[in-house]
């Protein structure tokens, strides 16, 4: 079903707003299978036999063959109508992984939908029963190739069920997508890492090193930082705030590589790997966006997502 | 990952296919040759032993081997493959053949294809009621291995793809009942694959006695199927003209091949009528043409009485055009003619002397003594049946006398017989008379049941007209062909017995006996004689007698989308999910905001939804947080009763964005 000219007239089954995407009766396409046009072919010969030799009873197993065609088809095309998709999200991958995209089905009739077939183009076909009123998962894996936001690109829903000789299918477009990372490249220039540095107004923030001020007693504080000299002066219980934990901090700099845009970024994204692997505070320098160092997970997938969408368009 | 269609088949897969398709083809083994038979069981058991022992499935190499030996097995028996057997055994062993190949789950179709296939042969041969239910278990078998394949996974048990089964032919029932009653059919076979019977043909023939002509009666066989070019005649009209017979001798009646051939003393009074005969074979080499032919086909030639004569036997199918002149007059007699058509048998009795004596002195003309001789019949209880009494050595006296019960060939004979008595020059013609039109091909179907005898006079000024004393007896046999299946249906017909109080179980029994009887004969006549004349008398006795031919075919496509579509609309109703009130009333609240630009996104619950579509249409406020507390506090909190919902509902209604 290769025809791109006809891509614009194609009825797809798209996701709403909430991100579910349901099969309506119009959205489905059904034709018969080889089987079904060999089974066409069959009938055809009963029928001519039964004719040639005046066979009722030959007429009357034809035509039952033939009805049972008919529900079929029927049946086929049920089978996919009502059925509803999501998409949840996916985890972002590096560059040449295969992103996996985990696709809910929802039945919420009372009878089952067996044989329920998704396949992206040039993949393999995965299938599944479902169950009357339940749902079931297919993951569908799409490679990456690219750096960014790969969006989880359209697939076929069909089924053969339940005899077999129609194919009913429904192309379906979930919003939804991967974010790939570039492809870790070759190792970070030795000169940046690690790199100490100050500020001059002195390290605010959480810490143990640093004294920064004082403040009221709240419940809770830690007997040790309670300023004892100022209680005994009759000033009240104060706490003894501390801050600024000494840490090598470093700054990951787009313009410190050398190379085109994506060997910077694959660069930048084996430093980022590196330095989170350590206890190095990291900071990510790009020509448009500065992410300040800083040291935890979420830090981590920031900065890896800002290289990913690096120069991409909105 | 195997794609779906190579999983391999389960065990039980596999025992129920293999038991299925034997039984399948267990009827089969009767028909065939043993040996066939023989080499289908064999394979089959040890494609069963196969099953546990997959060491034992065959290889390659092994199947090829198999697969010659078996073809070269219905070979043997059945060199020209041709024919009803021959078809069977060559199915029988692709059966067989394709059990051995069968490993994966794309095997299951063509397999299945093969036992729906083998079931129908079965009615070729037997059409026992019991046959019909074994088929339809079969069937319902087959079709649930079908079901059972096209899932992704195998089923737990057999048990659910046999209800699917069940309820899908369920539901192909009413179609098939459709097709059934609608389908149009067709008067002859489409082909025949004549190979298998070797029977002497049956036709008229260079010789006809009392009797010979209604035994062809009964038998349904074509005779030849005639296409017109132009309008086809009326039934009075379609007199298929055979052989003529001169020579009697009292018995029988004799044709002479060997007549002269014709002189062009024909004169036309009407059209000519141009056609093709597409003849069956007969015995001799008689064409039939209608009436007077007047234009002669390749290879064959026209005999001064009119008697269309091919070179050669037609011991094949011949098609051969031919144009006739309906309406003639035929040139002056001959005088070898005039002794030929005067020639009188021994046997001729007194009483038949003395009837025509009479005739002759009521009646002027030779037109009238005809006529005079044709009241006869007609006055006389003369009547006209396929069974007439034995008659003796002098048949012609005692038909006219005695017994009075006979087919065409006995009037036509008699009658015959009683103008040369009066001196007027008179011949039988042998043919068929009649046909049925064939609404779909527009043809002409001639059977041997419309074999027919017919007297022709000399007239002066006239020449040879036709004259055919049947008429006068039994006038509705022209207008209508005899149909071989109805005369002995006679079935139903309550005998009345005299009445004596036998008890209520006897009465019962009695009119048990007498629905099984009904059963029985309705079975027999719908079903197993349905025929294109069942389905026109159905289509009269529905009221719809309008609905013929290519229109039958129209109906048929219209009732079976109309079922169809019905079918379509019960099941997109049974798809309808019932969903909760309250949040369906929600979604309509969700649609209307949305219609301004307001989308609920995945991850908004009710209360989120509120705040933000509040905070953009702070002019919506009121109705939007009163609707939506409402809703939170009826599907999550304690507030879901009558009046809540009700006010909720007219909230909804109520808000137009």
């Amino acid at each position: 079903m290769n025809f791109r000219l006809l891509n614009p007239l194609r009825r797809l089954a798209r996701s709403d707003n909430t991100g579910r995407a349901s099969i309506t009766p119009r959205r489905i396409y059904i034709l018969p299978t080889g089987n079904g046009v060999l089974f066409a072919i069959l009938l055809l010969l009963m029928l001519l036999g039964s004719i040639n030799y005046a066979n009722n009873l030959g007429f009357l197993l034809t035509f039952l063959l033939m009805g049972l065609g008919l529900v079929a088809m029927l049946h086929t095309w049920r089978n996919l109508v009502g059925l509803e998709l999501k998409c949840g999200r996916a985890a972002p991958v590096f560059v040449g992984d295969a992103a996996r995209f985990d696709i809910q089905l929802t039945n919420r009739r009372r009878w089952s939908r067996p044989g329920i077939q998704l396949q992206m183009r040039s993949g393999t076909p995965l299938t599944i029963d479902l169950a009357a009123a339940a749902t079931g998962n297919l993951t569908l894996t799409s490679k990456a190739s690219q750096r960014g936001k790969l969006a989880l690109p359209r697939f076929t829903l069909s089924t053969r069920y339940p005899l077999g000789l129609f194919n009913a299918w429904a192309y379906v477009e979930l919003n939804a997508y991967c974010l790939v990372y570039p492809t870790p490249g070759a190792r970070m220039p030795e000169s940046p890492l690690p790199q100490y540095s100050r500020s001059q107004m002195g390290d605010r923030g959480v810490g143990a090193d640093d004294f920064t001020g004082l403040r009221h007693y709240r419940p809770g504080d830690s007997p040790r930082h309670i300023n004892w000299k100022a209680l005994a002066r009759e000033q009240g219980l104060q706490t003894k705030l501390f801050g600024g934990d000494r840490a090598e901090k470093c700054w990951l700099d787009w313009h410190r590589l050398q190379g085109d845009t994506e060997q910077r970024l694959s660069q930048l994204c084996r430093g980022v790997l590196d330095a989170s692997g350590g206890d190095i505070e990291f900071g990510l320098k790009l020509p448009d966006i500065e992410l300040k160092p800083a040291r935890s997970q979420q830090h981590r997938l920031n900065c890896l997502s800002a290289l990913a969408l690096f120069a991409e368009p909105k | 990952m195997i794609p779906a269609s190579c999983t391999p088949l389960s065990r039980v897969q596999q025992y129920a296919l293999i038991a299925l398709l034997t039984l399948t083809a267990l009827p089969h083994v009767l028909n065939i040759d043993s040996r066939i038979s023989a080499l289908f069981l064999v394979l089959v058991v040890y494609r069963t032993l196969a099953i546990e022992k997959s060491i034992l499935l065959p290889g390659k190499w092994l199947l090829l081997l198999v697969t010659l030996g078996a073809l070269g097995n219905v070979l043997m028996h059945y060199p020209i493959l041709l024919g009803r057997n021959a078809g069977v055994a060559l199915l029988t062993s692709m059966l067989a053949l394709k059990l051995m190949e069968m490993r994966v789950r794309r095997d299951v179709h063509i397999l299945v294809f093969i036992g729906y296939f083998t079931l129908v042969t079965q009615f070729l041969y037997r059409d026992d009621s019991w046959l019909v239910l074994y088929a339809l278990l079969l069937l319902f078998g087959l079709t649930a291995m079908l079901v059972e394949s096209s899932r992704s996974t195998a089923s737990a048990n057999l048990i659910r793809p046999l209800g699917v089964s069940l309820s899908l032919l369920v539901q192909a029932l009413p179609i098939m009942i459709l097709l059934f009653i609608l389908f149009p059919r067709f008067s002859s076979p489409l082909w025949s694959l004549g190979a298998e019977t070797g029977a002497a043909v049956s036709g008229v023939s260079g010789n006809i006695s009392a009797g010979s002509i209604s035994r062809l009666s009964r038998s349904p066989e074509v005779a030849f199927r005639v296409d017109f070019n132009g309008e086809i005649p009326p039934p009075a009209q379609r007199y298929w003209r055979g052989p003529v017979f001169w020579f009697s001798d009292g018995k029988n009646w004799n044709a002479d091949e060997n007549e002269e051939l014709a002189g062009a003393d024909l004169i036309s009074l009407g059209q000519t009528v141009d056609y093709s005969v597409t003849l069956e074979p007969t015995p001799g080499s008689w064409l039939y043409a209608l009436e007077l032919p007047v234009k002669v086909p390749r290879d064959s030639q026209l005999r001064s009485d009119y008697q269309l004569i091919r070179n050669t036997p037609v011991k094949r199918r011949v098609r051969y055009s031919v144009s006739s002149v309906l309406d003639y007059r035929t040139g002056p007699l001959a005088e070898k003619e005039r002794q030929k058509g005067l020639q009188l048998p021994p046997g001729i009795t007194p009483r038949m002397l003395d009837l025509v004596t009479g005739w002759q002195q009521q009646s002027r003309s030779d037109t009238a003594l005809v006529l005079k001789a044709l009241d006869y019949f007609r006055q006389q209880d003369f009547y006209y049946t396929l069974y007439p009494p034995l008659l003796g050595d002098n048949p012609a006296d005692q038909f006219l006398f005695d017994t009075r019960r006979g087919f065409c060939e006995h009037y036509a004979t008699s009658f015959t017989l009683l103008m040369r008595i009066a001196g007027i020059p008179a011949r039988v013609v042998g043919g068929y008379q009649g046909g049925q039109v064939n609404p779909l091909g527009d043809y002409l179907i001639v059977r041997q049941s419309d074999a027919h005898a017919w007297a022709e006079v000399w007239l002066q000024n006239k020449g040879w007209q036709r004259v055919d004393p049947t008429v006068a007896v039994a006038p509705e046999r022209i207008q209508q062909s005899i149909d071989p299946n109805l005369i002995n249906d006679i079935i139903g017909a309550p005998i009345l017995f005299g009445e004596i109080d036998s008890g209520l179980l006897r009465a019962m029994l009695n009119q048990l006996r007498w629905g099984a009887d009904a059963l029985n004969a309705s079975w027999h006549r719908w079903v197993l004689g349905y025929s294109k004349e069942s389905q026109v008398y159905l289509m009269r006795l529905l009221g719809l007698g309008f609905l013929r031919g290519p229109k039958l075919a129209y109906a048929m496509v219209g009732v079976t989308g109309l079922f169809i579509l019905f079918l379509t609309l019960t099941l997109l109703y049974r798809v309808r999910e019932r969903r909760d009130p309250i949040s369906s009333t929600y979604q309509k609240f969700c649609q209307r905001l949305q219609r301004r630009g307001l989308v609920r996104l995945a991850h908004e619950g009710p209360k989120d939804f509120a705040e933000r579509v509040i905070n953009k249409c702070p002019e919506l406020a009121g109705s939007v947080s009163a609707i939506s507390s409402l809703y939170i506090g009826i599907r999550y909190g304690r507030q879901d009763n009558k009046p809540n919902r009700r006010r909720f509902n007219r909230l909804v209604r109520g808000f137009r964005p």
